[in-house]
């Protein structure tokens, strides 16, 4: 069993903290190598059969250093394809993906229908590192299968993000014909499947941003300390402490729910939406104030700080807006305390 | 979550003792002081009867000895039962049992602790007009005769200090030296001669705390905890208890509150409104992180790994959910909020949103402001420079 600890530092030392975004095609052979990929696998598919707080330690380390490897998205298609129970040959389906054949899927919505011939029309949006992948996994009601993307009638185009250590694409379906042995479920597994790991992907997004917003706070707080005007440092002026004291305890609280959740194998998918909108809003107030807090040099290009606030704007939209996830919290609230 | 059996077999246990035991309409009768100190009195005797009033202090005390898990249990059964939070009782059982394991002496423990159980309250006497954030600026003097200290001067801000039995003093007994070197802690007996309590009018009519004056008091010399000259240390242990364990009972009840929004929701029609949702949905939320970071404090500081400034971070994240939660609630209720209606004294999230709300400041002032939060945390966990010492100011 691999300690937490362990997969901590490991994952600090094969990204360290001072290479931002270190280069996508290395950084993903890295992740193949080490094994990650393996981490949510069932031991009888051959994996390491972790908890889900493995993996989250994992996005959190990766959201330090803002990489630029689609883990998050890897991680859901495993488990997609782990959880099949109609796919031809699932195992080595698992083993090629565990070992770095990149598998991508939509982030958000798509609006991709089934056609009375059984071919699929419509496009996928958001849809990472597309040009990477192999295949795209498309759910439609009551069906999730496997579409490479090398078919007719598939095209794939990239749409430029502000946040340039992530890449995604928008993919169309025209006629695409579904293959049945790529079949990965149908009916209700299928819709079952899907939102058990959407829940996944949100709390690996809320990982990434808690990463985030933690290395951006260090970053600042080493900055003001450093960086002397009327001949003292910054971070001797109270205004100054108090607003980094408040970054600090945001982030704190947030991450000690980020690892609750993690641990917490009844959270509803709401719950999980609650914390990444939770954690995105952490990100983004964070990264806001520390280009604020740096000056002028905060809007250089050359600066870090631009890189953080631009992931954490990404996060705040990736998995579902704030307003949606919230509004499905308090839903859900609302129903559970019934009225007396 | 799914609770393992054991767990699930405690929440039966407390459920069904408050089905019996849970006073009902204490809201009602509680606008009146007298009332409702009898009223904690006998709800707190009824919980340590029960098993259930101190189950954060050790083993070996009936109702005691119950870890994390089970006291959360707890805590979130009595919220939900609406039970009343024990005020009157709150510095005893936390700040004076805290006080007396950690650092009392075996006579005092022995003489003290069976004696909370009995019901026996305790008040802190720390702050004074001159020393509030800066508490090491105290200035109420103590005088050693013989066997007795000799006390004069004034504390504020009291708690609970009119029906208090005892109180939990911090005095100068040397002017010599850093200010934090001359403070001594002592054991003081409210019924002793020289003792005059003045209760303070709050802002929601409510008379939580007390002005104490202190006028040739004697305090034998056994009733100092710790050595003369060490109280500021003694104090810590005090006050870390408030900042650390108090906060899980409290954001578990205001986690159990929660169904008081969505009442108010409800009531007002507001079900399919998305920006109430969205907002409600939030301070969910924000009151699960304050659950989560009170347990994991908890978690650290039982494995001896509480660094400094976690607490001050509970602390902040707790006091600032409960001012949201109490907006939320006087915004959602509107104009209805605006007309005054009666208080019920001791509870944090008692419905009556405006009380709530101005109560809430309670703990974004008390025990350490959450500006003096702010510093211990910048200054000692994340390490900025600290301002020069001694400002001379003209
Ligand atoms: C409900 C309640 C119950 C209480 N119960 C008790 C009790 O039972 N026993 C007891 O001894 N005391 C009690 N107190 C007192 C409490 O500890 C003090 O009110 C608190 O320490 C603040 O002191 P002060 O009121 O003198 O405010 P001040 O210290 O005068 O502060 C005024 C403002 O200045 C800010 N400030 C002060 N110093 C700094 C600084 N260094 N940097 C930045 N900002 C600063 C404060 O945060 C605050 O905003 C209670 C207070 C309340 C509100």
């Amino acid at each position: 069993m691999i300690e937490l600890n362990e997969l901590k530092d490991a994952a600090q030392k094969a990204f360290p903290a001072d290479q931002l975004s270190p280069d996508r095609d290395e950084s993903w052979k890295l992740i193949a190598e080490m094994g990650w990929l393996m981490l949510p696998v069932p031991e009888e598919l051959g994996g390491l059969g972790l908890g889900r707080d493995a993996a989250t330690a994992l996005h959190f380390e990766l959201g330090r250093v803002l990489s630029s490897a689609p883990l998050i998205t890897a991680m859901f298609s495993v488990q997609v394809l782990c959880a099949a129970d109609k796919l031809a040959n699932k195992a080595e389906w698992v083993e090629r993906a565990c070992s770095g054949e990149f598998i991508t899927l939509n982030m958000l919505s798509n609006d991709v229908t089934l056609n009375d011939d059984g071919t699929l029309s419509g496009p996928l949006y958001a849809v990472p590192d597309a040009d990477m992948a192999s295949h795209v996994i498309v759910f439609v009601p009551g069906l999730s299968v496997l579409v490479p993307l090398d078919t007719d009638g598939v095209t794939v185009t990239e749409r430029p993000l502000w946040d340039e250590s992530r890449r995604l694409f928008e993919v169309t379906l025209e006629k695409c014909p579904v293959d049945r042995d790529l079949v990965i479920a149908e009916g209700d597994r299928s819709q079952e499947i899907g939102l058990g790991f959407k829940a996944e992907s949100l709390l690996a997004l809320a990982a990434d941003s808690l990463g985030g917003a933690t290395a951006t706070l260090e970053m600042t707080v080493e900055y003001l300390k450093t960086r002397k005007q009327f001949n003292r440092p910054l971070a001797m002026f109270q205004s100054l402490k108090h607003r980094c004291a408040d970054l600090k305890t945001q982030i704190t609280a947030a991450e000690a729910l980020l690892w609750s959740r993690a641990a917490d194998m009844d959270a509803s998918l709401a719950d999980m939406g609650a914390l990444k909108a939770l954690a995105a809003d952490v990100y983004q107030f964070v990264t806001e104030e520390a280009i604020q807090l740096h000056g002028g040099i905060g809007l250089t290009d050359e600066h870090q700080c631009h890189l953080f606030m631009k992931r954490a704007m990404l996060n705040l939209s990736l998995g579902g807006s704030g307003d949606e996830l919230k509004e499905r919290t308090g839903r859900q609230a609302l129903a559970a305390f019934a009225a007396k | 979550m799914t609770e393992g059996t054991e767990l699930a077999e405690l929440r039966q246990e407390v459920r069904g003792w408050l089905d019996a035991n849970a006073p009902t309409g204490w809201r009602d009768s509680n606008d009146d002081h007298e009332a409702f100190a009898q009223s904690q009195r006998e709800w707190f005797a009824k919980l340590v009867e029960g098993g259930y009033a101190i189950p954060h202090w050790p083993a070996e005390w009936p109702g005691g000895g119950r870890n994390l898990a089970e006291q959360k249990v707890i805590y979130e059964e009595l919220a939900r039962a609406d039970t009343p939070r024990l005020l009157l009782s709150f510095v005893s059982t936390y700040h004076a049992a805290s006080t007396f394991f950690e650092c009392g002496s075996q006579a005092q423990k022995d003489r003290y602790l069976p004696k909370i159980l009995e019901g026996e309250t305790w008040c802190q006497g720390f702050s004074e007009p001159n020393a509030g954030s800066d508490l090491a600026a105290l200035k109420t003097k103590a005088e050693r005769k013989g066997d007795v200290y000799v006390i004069n001067g004034q504390k504020v801000w009291s708690t609970m200090a009119q029906y208090a039995d005892k109180c939990l003093l911090l005095v100068r007994t040397s002017s010599d030296g850093p200010k934090q070197a001359g403070i001594t802690y002592l054991l003081m007996d409210m019924k002793a001669k020289g003792v005059s309590v003045r209760p303070i009018n709050q802002i929601q009519g409510d008379q939580e705390f007390c002005e104490i004056f202190l006028d040739d008091v004697e305090v034998p010399v056994e009733e100092r905890v710790g050595e003369e000259g060490q109280g500021w240390a003694v104090a810590q242990a005090t006050l870390a208890s408030e900042r650390g364990l108090t906060l899980m009972e409290l954001s578990y009840r205001m986690r159990g509150a929660l169904w008081r929004i969505a009442e108010l929701i409800r009531k007002n029609g507001l079900e399919e409104d998305a920006g109430v949702l969205r907002d409600f949905g939030h301070l969910v939320a924000r009151t699960d992180s304050a659950c989560a970071i009170a347990d994991q404090f908890l978690r650290n500081r039982i494995d001896g790994i509480e660094r400094v400034g976690d607490a001050s971070i509970v602390k902040n994240t707790y006091s600032r959910v409960l001012r949201e939660y109490s907006l939320l609630g006087t915004r959602l209720g509107g104009m209805e909020e605006q007309y005054r209606a009666p208080i019920t004294f001791g509870d944090l999230n008692t419905g009556n949103w405006m009380a709530d709300f101005m109560n809430s400041y309670a703990w974004t002032i008390a025990g350490g402001s959450e500006e003096v939060q702010r510093n211990i945390i910048s200054e000692r966990m994340l390490e900025m420079q600290r301002e020069p010492k001694n400002w001379v100011v003209s």
